[in-house]
């Protein structure tokens, strides 16, 4: 009798360590705790960011949650490389978070596949959140179908930003830029650094510091991908062309006696590459003067004083081809969506509006303060231009870029990941001289086309 | 049964059922979902649609990098597994050895097997690193030579990852060491009476003591290195570069199915190479009939 009572207390005891355990919505703080006593609804909301960049947001949440006696935020930090999956598992599983910041590549994909609520109801009412608040480039990029799917946060783009110590040291005139891609070129042969052991400084890779294929092509004019026919065109534009072959001549052909001075050996500035530190931290190869001039977003205005305080740069837009009209390039935006499957919309709404409206005394939006803390650029014109951030001349030149010239941005697919990738991989084959850049281009578009029938289809079955 | 039968195995039932519930929810449900999957196109989002063979016929006909995916695989196998054994065997007669502070060396090769998976290849990430790495700074100030770009370098990266396979041996090594330990005493001693040197003795009696030891190390190899995937993640960043050089086909099938949303052919691709390890370890075991050797048989 004894022993059978000992063994029901054991089994109740790992049953409740269990429950302990996985239980989902343990307290995660003591306000949290405080709040769930006061009986205000707890939301979860999944952030994309990571490091100093969640920690502002965290702060602004935090604001809401002292304001509120009927809502309470749960700010969680996911980060960008495991966020499709977790996500997809959620919504999936029935428990996604309430609201979840997620980049447009992302949106557009899983919004293609139905996994977020459409919130034309919720943004049309407002005429902060309504299609003309935005930039146009923008409001494409959350829309589909002619639903939109997420409220816009933070946009980027991309400028060239220069080492002006390098500058100096190459017998350059610190505080003038490239002016045109063959100066451009010109200036990264002359600020590569390299002796018998290999490189020492980089002046310029087109790769660094990861893929910018996708916006070269469309600053040099070109057209990826045709939203009239659904279909990838980049085989047939030979502007795209043109820029794959001028990212193919920084690698140094082994049969050609003609290389170009800007070209290097490719196994050595792939070795070089294997010493850069990690991008959020003092090690960032820019920081440390192993690359002299880099395309770089905005949020560089936050990141250098940040890790870099001493660091003499500078910052001007990446210089257009001949005879082609300069571009913004932005890969579109950083929005809030509400996956299928919240269990507490309109607590969701409550802080989005809240996050998204001026606050009531007048002063800027927190979303407005959050681009701020970042320095990544208001999704609103009537934001990005508040004097605070075009006071700030680095910070102005990116505002400026994106106020004046047509955007050019990331298409809007089902397949973007998979789009982004390819382009990736074929770039990769075109510089170590594998294929031709013809070649590449050819099977970029016809594996991601043939990729995009195959899901167009899929999800054209799974209609209901 | 008995009332006390009843009883024990009621409690039995109990004890296990921790592990019962967790198996039936979490392996053998999805396992045999994903066998379902396979034969269907599927996002996770959407109810499977059934498609029959599609998934196989794109993988084995037009999908290249699955190819590609496979033979970087096979010949990860093909090369550390070997290399993973002999290291193991060559670590485990060197530690069988009664030499002074004995436990302290096995102790020190079995640490690297029981560091993180993801600790040991940030780790490697520096020891390999081509300008600043330890390895090529060895090789350039004791042997004069420079180094490889490892990692960076296409026809290095693979190898620099079997090479590095042979850090995580130590386990391999816990379990030679208790089949030396098994080698009777006696057999050396004949041996010895016959001639037999330290090389004689090794080839002719250690081995072959050992092959039910190393049948066994070999086929735990041969399933584990066909599933690599962790070292390949973390030192390449998910991508499986430099130029697919390291696309492992554990690293296609997640990239297929958490970033294409292609769930149902990356659960074809997991049965393909389900069947892909089941036949490398039938072949082992077929052949084991002619090579081990079970004493007191």
């Amino acid at each position: 009798m004894l022993k059978d009572y000992a063994i029901a207390v054991i089994a109740l005891l790992v049953c409740v360590a269990l429950l302990a355990v996985l239980w989902p919505s343990a307290p995660e703080s003591p306000e949290e705790r405080e709040a769930l006593a006061e009986g205000r609804v707890v939301i979860t909301y999944w952030d994309r960011h990571s490091g100093h960049e969640h920690e502002s947001r965290r702060e602004l949440i935090d604001e809401f949650n002292r304001s509120q006696d009927k809502v309470y935020v749960r700010a969680l930090s996911i980060g960008y490389n495991s966020l499709m999956e977790k996500l997809l598992t959620s919504i999936a599983g029935g428990v996604p978070p309430d609201i979840c910041a997620l980049d447009g590549t992302i949106l557009a994909q899983l919004a293609a596949q139905g996994c977020f609520l459409p919130l034309d109801e919720f943004m049309g009412s407002d005429p902060y959140l309504s299609q003309d608040a935005f930039f146009p480039y923008i409001w494409d990029a959350v829309s589909q179908g002619g639903h939109v799917y997420g409220v816009p946060t933070t946009t980027d783009t991309y400028c060239l930003l220069w080492n002006k110590d390098a500058f100096r040291r190459a017998g350059l005139d610190p505080d003038r830029p490239p002016r045109s891609i063959e100066e451009l070129e010109s200036f990264a042969a002359q600020l590569t650094v390299q002796d018998e052991s290999g490189i020492q400084q980089i002046g310029f890779l087109p790769w660094i510091p990861w893929d910018h294929s996708y916006k070269l092509g469309v600053i040099f004019g070109g057209t990826w991908y045709d939203p009239e026919t659904d279909r990838m065109v980049c085989a047939e534009d030979p502007n795209i062309l043109r820029s794959m072959q001028w990212q193919q001549s920084f690698a140094i052909d082994p049969d050609s006696d003609a290389n170009p001075r800007h070209a290097l050996d490719p196994q050595k500035f792939m070795s070089f590459q294997r010493n850069f530190g990690a991008y959020m931290s003092a090690t960032n190869p820019f920081y440390t003067g192993k690359v002299a001039m880099i395309i770089e977003g905005e949020w560089q205005c936050t990141f250098i004083p940040k890790y870099a305080p001493d660091l003499n740069w500078g910052v001007a837009p990446f210089p257009a081809p001949e005879g082609v009209e300069p571009v913004a390039y932005s890969p579109t935006c950083i929005a809030d969506c509400i996956p299928v499957g919240c269990r507490n919309e309109e607590a969701a709404f409550a802080f989005l509006r809240w996050f998204h409206r001026p606050r009531p005394d007048g002063r800027p939006s927190p979303s407005s303060d959050y681009n701020f803390a970042i320095h990544n650029i208001p999704c609103r014109p009537s934001e990005a231009t508040q004097a605070r951030f075009t006071d700030d001349p680095t910070f102005r030149v990116f505002v400026d870029v994106l106020m004046e010239r047509p955007v050019a941005t990331t298409p809007v697919t089902p397949v973007s990941q998979f789009m982004g990738d390819e382009i990736e991989r074929y770039r990769e084959k075109v510089v170590l001289r594998e294929l031709t850049p013809e070649q590449a281009l050819r099977e970029v578009q016809d594996t991601v086309n043939a990729e995009l029938r195959r899901t167009r289809a899929f999800l054209e079955r799974t209609r209901p | 049964m008995t009332r006390a039968e009843r009883r024990n195995l009621r409690n039995g039932l109990l004890f296990a059922s921790p592990y019962l519930v967790g198996f039936t929810a979490f392996m053998l449900y999805p396992l045999a979902a994903s066998i379902y999957f396979s034969f269907c196109e599927y996002n996770v989002i959407h109810a499977p649609i059934r498609i029959g063979l599609a998934n196989f016929r794109v993988l084995f006909f037009d999908d290249a990098r699955f190819w590609r995916a496979l033979y970087n695989t096979c010949f990860y196998t093909a090369f550390s597994v070997p290399l993973g054994l002999g290291v193991s065997i060559g670590l485990a007669m060197l530690l069988h050895r009664k030499v002074r502070g004995l436990a302290v060396f096995r102790t020190v090769f079995f640490l690297p097997s029981i560091v993180p998976i993801v600790a040991s290849s940030v780790l490697w990430l520096w020891v390999l690193n081509p300008d600043s790495g330890l390895l090529n700074g060895m090789l350039r100030q004791m042997l004069g030579i420079d180094g490889p770009g490892w990692l960076a370098d296409t026809s290095w990266s693979k190898p620099s990852l079997i090479l590095m396979s042979a850090w995580g041996v130590g386990g391999a090594m816990v379990i030679f060491l208790a089949g030396l330990a098994d080698v009777p005493q006696v057999l050396y001693e004949v041996a010895e009476i016959d001639g037999a040197g330290p090389w004689g003795k090794f080839r002719n009696v250690t081995l072959p003591m050992l092959t039910p030891t190393i049948l066994f190390n070999l086929v735990m190899g041969l399933i584990t290195s066909f599933q690599y995937f962790t070292q390949a993640y973390v030192m390449t960043g998910g991508k499986g570069g430099p130029d697919d050089s390291t696309l492992f086909y554990c690293l296609y099938l997640y990239r297929n199915s958490f970033m294409y949303l292609r769930m149902g052919y990356a659960s074809a691709m997991a049965w393909l190479l389900f069947a892909v390890i089941l036949a490398a370890t039938l072949v082992v075991l077929v052949s084991s009939k002619r090579w081990v050797y079970y004493h007191g048989e």
